[in-house]
């Protein structure tokens, strides 16, 4: 039954036997039809919601990108915020995760497994071909002193310059070449620091700007600002390339959305303030 | 019904009489509602900006009110003028004690009470003044003229060495103002943007927190030059005191290799060239950069927030302080060990232009911040809702908690002044008058 419903779209739904942080996994087992989101909204640790979600990432056809996860999903899933926050900094503490600051809206933060982001960071580097050979060395160093020490979302240009020296002399292009091939980004407001970025990301981001108004406008459009989520799993977003999952749970935890209680289940009601 | 017990067990000496006052207050804190007893009368024509209960000891009576039509209004929140005759209760109507109506010429962002008594008030506005005003004449005692508008001031409650007033404005430098003397006693410089909002420290009159538009908080003892802690959004420390055995840091090998002056952001901007894998450093310092603790921040640029800083408060105990930013987030700091607790504050939107004015309860359980058209109470160390307190047209901009009878003051767009008061049922409302010693 869950096989069927995997080929169906996009997300990926696991068979219920197979989750552990499911609190309603031994519920009403005769109503099995396909994993619903209603049933899988909410995880009870971070590091279980952490792997979910990365196994629920939609498989894209233009692009590959390794999974990652947004931090307003995160909130949505486990019930204790403040707990998700402490659990995430001892992650990224421990180099198990590394988190990013996204520029779609305020406050936006990407989650991604570590070996998964220095996978990413192979492809990008290996698509983009340096023209001066001598400068690609800067890719190793970069990802042998400053991944491993540094765990921030920014990096200062001279804490730059001295993490990357260790490997050999550092200038000006070194840094160029890395902004170029898309690992690092110059801030708005300040030109001496700089976000880590994952890179080959932008059409994705764009995505998720335009599928999060898609579905803030689908919900507004009805008599009551308010669906049935059952109903609204099955829609399918026209301008973004993530599945709508993705956006639901992204749009709860950023408290736009709000999901109430109803006789027939789950209803995504849009908040007002 | 809780009190009822409780009062028998406080009779039988079972409960200790202090703390059945404290679950009172406690209790009538979380169960805020719109008053249907009390409703001031403003005449205010512009947004309210600012609310202020007079800080005198044991009797905090009169609410200043100041709005952005430039207007300041005294109200006395015990004694109603005239009460609504309607035909089921009646609404005691505070009309304000006097009205100003011409106060500066363009709107106020700040009106405080002068921390020892209701003689004096001071008022701060966008038209570049800061003005002293006497209460009973209410006329002007002095005024300060600063560069640039003004979005806070700030006086220490608890100083006696020195009445200062601390002044945020759109310049970068903090300006204290000196009352005994009328002239500038000195400016802290060190943001990089606008200043937006300023507390003084809660436990040390020398101490000066400020908030600005480039979205550092730092912390300035005034006796002496420079900030002694700038408050990272990055360092942070699970649990909301800092642990009492240093945890090892999970570093790397070529990291603890460094020497610890490399990592500093305070070297010269740009490094020359090392020696392959050499672990030794040669920094070109500036000869002329002291050892200082005040001046070696001014280059740090660590951001508590992503956006402006525009609300801060300490809570009353003097170890933690909240700030609210334009990135809709409100962080939760442990002043003493300076990280951020990273407790999460659900889901909220901040106003972005003005700055605000959150409140917390003495006991330091329930913060309130206003978002946008209503106001929001949380549990200060869990990070839940408590309540969200609808009832303003437009954005609230302040807010202000009598302590003393549990209410709220509520100051918004809309030109309103709303009272919060506990909602309880009338009979044992005049049980708890009494417990509270209220005549």
């Amino acid at each position: 039954m869950a096989e069927s419903s995997q080929s169906k779209s996009g997300g990926k739904k696991r068979s219920r036997s197979e989750s552990e942080g499911d609190p309603d996994a031994d519920a009403d087992a005769a109503s099995l039809q396909s994993i619903q989101l209603e049933n899988d909204l909410n995880f009870t640790d971070t590091a279980i919601a952490l792997q979910m979600m990365k196994a629920q990432f939609p498989k894209l056809d233009k692009v590959v990108v390794r999974p990652f996860i947004l931090r307003s999903q995160l909130y949505s899933s486990v019930k204790d915020r403040t707990q998700v926050d402490r659990d995430l900094e001892s992650l990224k503490k421990e180099a198990v995760v590394r988190v990013f600051k996204l520029n779609t809206g305020k406050d936006d933060h990407a989650i991604m497994f570590m070996d998964d982001y220095l996978a990413q960071m192979e492809n990008a580097v290996k698509r983009y071909d340096a023209k001066d050979k001598q400068l690609s060395d800067v890719f190793d160093w970069f990802k042998q002193y400053v991944i491993k020490s540094k765990t921030d979302v920014s990096i200062s240009h001279p804490e730059l310059c001295s993490l990357l020296s260790n490997g050999g002399d550092v200038t000006e292009k070194h840094v160029t070449l890395l902004i170029n091939a898309g690992l690092l980004t110059c801030q708005l407001i300040d030109q001496n620091l700089y976000w880590f970025v994952i890179p080959n990301i932008g059409s994705i981001l764009k995505g998720l700007s335009q599928g999060r108004k898609e579905l803030l406008s689908l919900i507004n459009r009805t008599k009551y600002k308010e669906m049935v989520l059952a109903n609204l799993e099955k829609k399918r977003l026209r301008l973004s390339p993530l599945d709508i999952r993705f956006h639901i749970r992204d749009l709860i935890g950023s408290g736009l959305l709000k999901t109430v209680q109803s006789p027939i289940g789950l209803l995504i009601r849009l908040s007002r303030d | 019904m809780w009190t009822w017990k409780a009062l028998k067990q406080r009779e039988d000496g079972l409960l200790r009489p202090s703390a059945f006052r404290r679950g009172v207050v406690s209790s009538r804190a979380s169960s805020l509602q719109l008053s249907n007893a009390k409703e001031f009368i403003s005449l205010h024509r512009g947004a309210i900006n600012s609310l202020e209960i007079d800080s005198t000891e044991g009797e905090g009576r009169y609410l200043l009110s100041a709005a952005s039509d430039g207007t300041v209004a005294v109200f006395d929140t015990h004694r109603p003028t005239s009460s609504s005759t309607s035909s089921c209760a009646s609404i005691a109507q505070h009309h304000p004690l006097f009205h100003l109506p011409r106060a500066h010429k363009f709107a106020i962002s700040r009106a405080l009470w002068y921390p020892v008594d209701t003689g004096l008030f001071i008022t701060a506005s966008f038209d570049h003044y800061v003005k002293l005003w006497d209460t009973n004449s209410t006329q002007v005692v002095l005024d300060y003229k600063l560069p640039a508008k003004v979005y806070g001031i700030a006086m220490s409650s608890i100083a006696t060495s020195h009445s200062l007033i601390a002044t945020a404005t759109a310049d970068v430098q903090v300006r204290l103002c000196d009352l005994a003397s009328g002239a500038f006693a000195h400016t802290l410089s060190g943001h990089r943007d606008g200043v937006m909002s300023l507390e003084w420290s809660s436990s040390t009159e020398f101490v000066l927190i400020t908030g600005g538009c480039d979205g550092a908080i730092r912390f300035w003892d005034i006796r002496r030059p420079g900030t002694f802690l700038l408050l990272d959004q990055s360092l942070s420390q699970l649990g909301t005191r800092p642990p009492l055995l240093p945890t090892p840091t999970p570093s790397n090998n070529e990291s603890t290799s460094l020497p610890a002056s490399s990592k500093s952001s305070s070297s010269t901007p740009i490094l020359p060239a090392q020696k392959r894998r050499s672990h030794k450093k040669i920094q070109l310092k500036p000869p002329t950069q002291s050892s200082h603790p005040g001046m070696a921040s001014s280059q740090n640029r660590a951001t508590a927030h992503y956006g402006a800083v525009n609300g801060l408060r300490a809570t009353a105990d003097g170890f933690y302080l909240l700030s609210s930013g334009s990135d809709s987030r409100l962080r939760l700091w442990d002043i003493e060990s300076g990280r951020n607790t990273l407790v999460n504050y659900e889901a909220m939107s901040i106003q972005t232009s003005k700055p605000i004015q959150l409140a917390v309860t003495p006991d330091s359980s329930l913060v309130f911040v206003p978002c946008l058209a209503s106001l929001k109470a949380y549990d200060l160390w869990s990070g839940t809702t408590i309540n969200t307190y609808r009832g303003h047209y437009e954005s609230v901009n302040c807010c202000f908690f009598n302590a003393q009878y549990q209410e709220l003051y509520t100051g918004s767009n809309d030109r309103q002044i709303l009272v919060w008061s506990p909602s309880i049922p009338a009979a044992t409302q005049i049980v708890y008058l009494y417990i509270l010693g209220i005549p």
